[in-house]
């Protein structure tokens, strides 16, 4: 595979844009609750610890695209849906304060790091 | 005999990370990865970028609801009324790596507050946002915010009442984040200009709110750490 294959696919699309429609179908819908797994990240990931283990509610199908642990080793065989998650901070950090009981955290995710919950 | 002057004190003009940058860059230019023409024009590309056009955004949003409802849905088009290509605006006409092609338009509303990390890096939507400002890339603003948002939002002058939901977005994957915030009182008549002028690059990442009378960021705070490290 020629090094230049990611600029061959994604010019004048951009990237994520350039893997639209390769992810199949989503396993995942809007207000769906997810657990993210604790998977092992001892090369690269972008799931970031304090996620792994907490329950989160899928707001938004945001783009397909490789996952970036197989992106970041040049591997763009598997793209995947991504989705914008929201936690509850009171499930992400037990001593956060009850009075704030609606603050939350967005972030995105690739599907092989959801589990139904 | 010669009055014996002090050598003239070193100035360290290059850090290790500009070195660094400079042998990868040589690297990759030596390898044909890119060429040095191409490096320059991505360098006059980045010195180009500023947050004015997400502040237009923003006002153009506050005045027009359609283009609201654009901006929230799809923001890298409702970009290009402001100006902004993400995709052909950029040198490569691809994106890279830290400049990926999706922007997502975060709209506050007067019960929901949204401000923007990114904990693992640094990503920041450059191409409608500019450089991120020094605190944002920061260690310190990255690892409080996303789990004492208040404390920190307090730092910088914005306290917001306990029914008011504070949303992180953490910036972690090919997203980048704009705050879209709650045009503020005040600004009754005002035309698209005089809107965008108050809409700072602070109140873009979400730190700060607008005010009418308010065009400048404010200087970060800076705190003496509660326990200082020594140095030997």
């Amino acid at each position: 595979m020629s090094r230049s294959h990611h600029a061959d696919k994604a010019t004048g699309i951009g990237d994520p844009q350039c893997f639209k429609g390769e992810a199949g179908p989503a396993k995942f819908k809007l207000g769906d609750k997810v657990r993210v797994k604790d998977l092992p990240d001892i090369f690269y990931t972008r799931t970031q610890v304090y996620t792994r283990g907490a329950i989160a509610t899928v707001v938004e199908l945001v783009y397909e695209s490789p996952a970036a642990e197989d992106e970041a080793w040049d591997n763009v065989d598997n793209p995947q849906w991504f989705y914008s998650v929201v936690f509850r901070q009171k499930d992400l950090w037990p001593e956060y304060p009850d009075v704030y009981a609606n603050d939350t955290v967005e972030t995105e995710l690739p599907e092989f790091w959801l589990e139904s919950a | 005999m010669a009055k014996k002057h002090k050598p003239a004190p070193m100035v360290e003009e290059v850090s290790d990370f500009e070195i660094l940058e400079v042998a990868v860059r040589e690297l990759a230019i030596e390898k044909g990865l890119f060429s040095a023409e191409d490096h320059q024009r991505w360098t006059e590309y980045m010195h180009t970028l500023s947050p004015l056009p997400a502040a237009r955004l923003v006002a153009k949003a506050w005045l027009d609801p359609e283009y609201k409802k654009l901006a929230v849905t799809d923001g890298v088009k409702a970009s290009l009324e402001v100006g902004i290509d993400w995709v052909n605006s950029m040198p490569t006409k691809f994106g890279t790596p830290s400049d990926y092609c999706n922007l997502r338009v975060l709209e506050d509303t007067p019960k929901l507050k949204h401000v923007v990390v990114c904990t693992l890096c640094s990503c920041y939507p450059r191409p409608i946002l500019g450089q991120s400002p020094e605190w944002y890339r920061t260690p310190n603003y990255r690892r409080r915010l996303v789990r004492w948002p208040r404390q920190v939002l307090s730092e910088f002058g914005l306290q917001l009442p306990e029914d008011v939901e504070i949303r992180v977005a953490d910036s972690n994957q090919k997203t980048r984040f704009i705050v879209l915030p709650v045009r503020p009182e005040g600004t009754e008549g005002w035309s698209e200009d005089q809107l965008a002028e108050i809409v700072t690059r602070d109140c873009l990442i979400g730190v700060a709110v607008p005010k009418p009378s308010k065009t400048q960021n404010d200087k970060r705070p800076v705190h003496p750490a509660v326990r200082p490290v020594e140095h030997h």
